[in-house]
This record gives C-alpha cells, sequence and structure tokens, in this order.
C-alpha cells in the first residue's frame, strides 16, 4: 500500500498552526515514518507538479489549524482523497490541560499537545494501513 | 425567522447588529422576551475573539446584577469574562456549548446564545445598554481601531 499522506496548516504567527506542523513531524520523522509522508501545504498550493503527483490518488490526513481549513481543502483540489481531517482546536479541547502558547518556540503544553495529536494522527495511519502498532 | 440587521464591512470584515438587540459594551446582546431574556456574544465580539475552544456558563439560578460574570470563554487568542449586562437569576443556559462552543462563532445570534435570564429590573437595565444603532457606532470605532493597529 502506498505511505498515508499527511499535509498539515502552513499558516504562520498562530500556535495552532504551529502545534499543528510540529505533530506532523512527529508522525512522519518518529511514530511512523515508514507508512507516512509529509506534504508541504505550500508546494499545493503553488500547484506543484511533483506534491500534487504524490496527493492525487492518495489518501491524506489533514491537519489544519483554523477554521479556514486550507489543509484540506488544498488536498480535495489537488485530486487527494481526504481520509481524516483533524483540527489542532478539536485535539486541544481533548486535553485542555495542555495550552499552547508560543510560535516559532512553542511551550511546554503546545509541545505536549503537538505530542498527543501526533499520537491521534498516528492511530488513524495504522487504522488506515491496517498495522496495529504500540503507540 | 429573520432578523433586521445593521451591517458593518470593516477592510474584509462584515459584523451584523441585529436591530431588535440591546448591547452592553462588552458585546454582550440582550433579547428580551416577556419576562426573560436570553443573552449571547455578539457577531463583533466572537469575530475579535477567535475560535471558541471552551465556553462556560455560571449554573442556573445564580444571581446576576449588571457587571457581574455570567460567563466565559477560552478561544484560540484569549480567555475572556463575559459580563451581564441585566440583572435577574440564570434560568436556563445552552448545554448546546458544552460540546460545540463553535456555535458561537457559527451562529452568535441564534443557536450559539449562552443564556436564559429571569429578569428583575428590565426598564433600569435597558437604561444603560446600548440599542443597535448605539451598538454599531461602537463596533465601527473599535473595528477600525483594531485595523490601525494592523
Amino acid at each position: 500500500m502506498s505511505k498515508v499522506v499527511i499535509v498539515p496548516c502552513s499558516g504562520i504567527g498562530k500556535s495552532y498552526g504551529t502545534v499543528a506542523r510540529e505533530g506532523a513531524y512527529v508522525v512522519a520523522e518518529d511514530l511512523r515514518p515508514d507508512t507516512t509522508q509529509l506534504i508541504p501545504l505550500s508546494l499545493l498550493v503553488l500547484g506543484d507538479e511533483q506534491a500534487r503527483a504524490d496527493v492525487s490518488g492518495a489518501q491524506a490526513i489533514t491537519i489544519d489549524g483554523c477554521k479556514l481549513a486550507c489543509a484540506t481543502k488544498m488536498v480535495a483540489e489537488s485530486g487527494g482523497t481526504v481520509a481524516h481531517d483533524l483540527a489542532v482546536l478539536d485535539v486541544y479541547r481533548r486535553h485542555r490541560n495542555l495550552k499552547p502558547a508560543g510560535i516559532a518556540e512553542l511551550n511546554e503544553g503546545g509541545q505536549q499537545l503537538a505530542q498527543a495529536l501526533a499520537e491521534e494522527v498516528a492511530t488513524l495511519v495504522d487504522e488506515m494501513t491496517g498495522e496495529v502498532k504500540n503507540a | 425567522m429573520s432578523e433586521e440587521m445593521l451591517e458593518l464591512t470593516v477592510d474584509k470584515f462584515t459584523f451584523r447588529v441585529p436591530k431588535s438587540l440591546y448591547f452592553n459594551d462588552a458585546g454582550i446582546w440582550v433579547r428580551p422576551e416577556g419576562s426573560v431574556a436570553r443573552l449571547g456574544l455578539s457577531d463583533f465580539a466572537q469575530q475579535r475573539s477567535g475560535d471558541m475552544a471552551f465556553a462556560e456558563v455560571k449554573p442556573v439560578e445564580t444571581l446576576l446584577k449588571p457587571g457581574d460574570e455570567f460567563a466565559s470563554i477560552e478561544t484560540i487568542k484569549v480567555n475572556v469574562i463575559l459580563p451581564s449586562p441585566v440583572t435577574g437569576a440564570i434560568a436556563e443556559i445552552n448545554r448546546a456549548l458544552e460540546d460545540a462552543p463553535e456555535l458561537i462563532n457559527q451562529d452568535p445570534y441564534g443557536k450559539g446564545w449562552l443564556a436564559v435570564v429571569e429578569l428583575t429590573d428590565w426598564e433600569a437595565d435597558k437604561a444603560k445598554l446600548l440599542d443597535a444603532d448605539a451598538y454599531y457606532a461602537l463596533v465601527k470605532e473599535q473595528a477600525e481601531e483594531e485595523m490601525k493597529k494592523k
């Protein structure tokens, strides 16, 4: 099976966007490097041919930092299938003690929220790939 | 039922102010309904506050006077204490906000209402509140001030 595509928010200047990206890095680099592929949203917005080809026809998990849901919209517009769309705000609602702050550098709560987000994404990846792992 | 609205557009933002409501200067709207009044957060206040993460309203039977905290919100940008615009006791709270605080963003004058208060001094309270025209002028002033900061 092809890798699950992960597309996080590319917004700058907002803690929730940073949490989206940090969480995506944790999934793609640490938790599920063999079964996921990280695609930058900015390349999809620019119409990069390789990025669009990677997304087109793929199963994707999008991680949005705000209600504009740019990641989800761009994956759909690029021909990908959004299997799961996560919003950082929803993850925060499940972990109210992890209030994110900071932008270039997240506070402790933000880092832990990114980890919690990553673990949710990893679970979804496992469901999609049929693999069972200990997160 | 659609309400008549005043609309203000500043830059890319449009703010709606129902003509039939009253407001305090914190952006809490009041809709008189007989002996009670329904309260909520104005369109301008919810847009300025950002996406709602949590909304908590004081319990039923809480006694209020103008300025008392009756609810609080936490958004992606700010934590805000909401002051009551009226005198009375909370008679009902919007339980839907426990699972879906985003209703405040999506429908601030409808499904996103916060509480219903049994009024005990409405005429005196009303005299201190802003009508739609006065609140519209306040929103215009505050929105233009915000734009200057950008």
